[in-house]
């Protein structure tokens, strides 16, 4: 992530994403600066985008749009297990490239922190995992609190090669930041 | 008890291994404490389990001396944009522990994996905190601890923190 230290002026929520967001939507989806450390490919068309608000974010277990003085210009989302994996969740985040470097990520991180094990009474952990190669995420995270565990090596393919991941972590009982 | 580890060998799970699975897997909580599956309490429910699970699976060998089963080593790959790397877990009976059997069954696996599943580069365990036996093993075998996942997942009642180990293709040596 690029750009100089100003905090945004404005105020950063969480809301439900819904298909009514989808021009702003394909602002973030379309720039390849901001998928390139996401499984997915930049979207090329306002159909695909549809499908995907309509398969994947609406019936998701936790997916917000992150809104800046109520305009979305990203989203933030927590994946939910069952079974054995019930007391972890894993938190993936994107944010359009124009409002980078503002500490608006952490922000929408903190504000996730803070009602996500309230709302999930079985949750214990929330973690996160980053590219070796993507700092500036991995910034976000440790000023938003989590707990750097440690390197996992060649742990996934991305874009079909395998990649290095740094795995992060916040407990319910770590102190709040 | 002297053991000749050249006596090991891994084949697929049958049947007939009833019995055999019934002496580590029934009665003997030292072996089960850290395993995700409970103790088996019938021969109904091992022959399920051998039939539902072991039999079908990926790669789910038998440890056997002299062709009899002591013990189990398992690696399951995953999919998708995960499916270059593979989970392995393995269990003995108590009375086997201690002479190498399992570090060597583990390296005999691993040799299998890269040959069944050439999409796989990473090997991984994931260890409850307490279980350094189990760990001992990985290390022996030559992996790598990589870190420690704090209240990854619940097993038995309780959340547990896991040591995450891996061994690459890159960096095995039989």
């Amino acid at each position: 992530m690029e750009g100089g230290g100003n905090e945004f002026t404005g105020e950063i929520t969480l809301r439900p994403l819904e298909l009514s967001d989808i021009d702003d939507f394909m602002v973030w989806a379309t720039d390849e600066k901001v998928t390139r450390f996401c499984s997915w490919e930049p979207y090329t068309n306002k159909e695909d985008a549809i499908n995907f608000i309509n398969t994947k974010v609406i019936p998701h277990p936790w997916f917000r749009a992150i809104c800046l003085n109520g305009q979305p210009i990203g989203a933030i989302s927590v994946t939910k297990n069952s079974g054995n994996d019930k007391c972890r969740g894993e938190l993936g985040y994107v944010l359009g490239s124009n409002y980078w470097g503002r500490g608006i990520a952490t922000k929408a991180v903190k504000q996730v922190a803070n009602t996500i094990f309230v709302e999930w009474p079985h949750l214990e952990r929330l973690e996160a995992i980053v590219d070796v190669e993507n700092p500036g995420s991995q910034r976000v995270l440790e000023k938003a609190g989590f707990q750097r565990e440690g390197i996992l090596r060649k742990y996934m393919l991305l874009k079909g090669k395998t990649r290095d991941l740094v795995m992060f972590s916040l407990l319910s009982s770590d102190p709040k930041s | 008890m002297e053991i000749n580890l050249s006596k090991i060998t891994l084949r697929p799970y049958r049947i007939s291994d009833v019995d055999d699975f019934l002496m580590y897997g029934g009665g003997n909580e030292k072996v089960t404490r850290f395993t995700r599956w409970n103790t088996f309490t019938s021969k109904q429910e091992v022959v399920s389990y051998i039939n539902d699970y072991c039999i079908p699976h990926p790669y789910c060998r038998s440890i056997c001396i002299d062709n009899r089963s002591i013990g189990f080593v398992i690696i399951m790959p995953r999919s998708g944009d995960d499916q270059c790397r593979a989970d392995v877990g393995y269990a003995l009976a108590a009375e086997y522990w201690g002479h190498g059997i399992t570090t060597r069954a583990v390296k005999m696996a691993i040799s299998g994996g890269l040959k069944e599943f050439p999409d796989v580069v990473r090997f991984q365990g994931l260890v409850e905190l307490e279980n350094k036996a189990s760990q001992r093993v990985l290390e022996k075998v030559g992996f790598l601890k990589e870190c420690v996942l704090r209240k990854y997942s619940f097993n038995k009642g309780e959340t547990r923190d896991m040591v995450m180990y891996s061994l690459l293709s890159t960096d095995f040596m039989p």
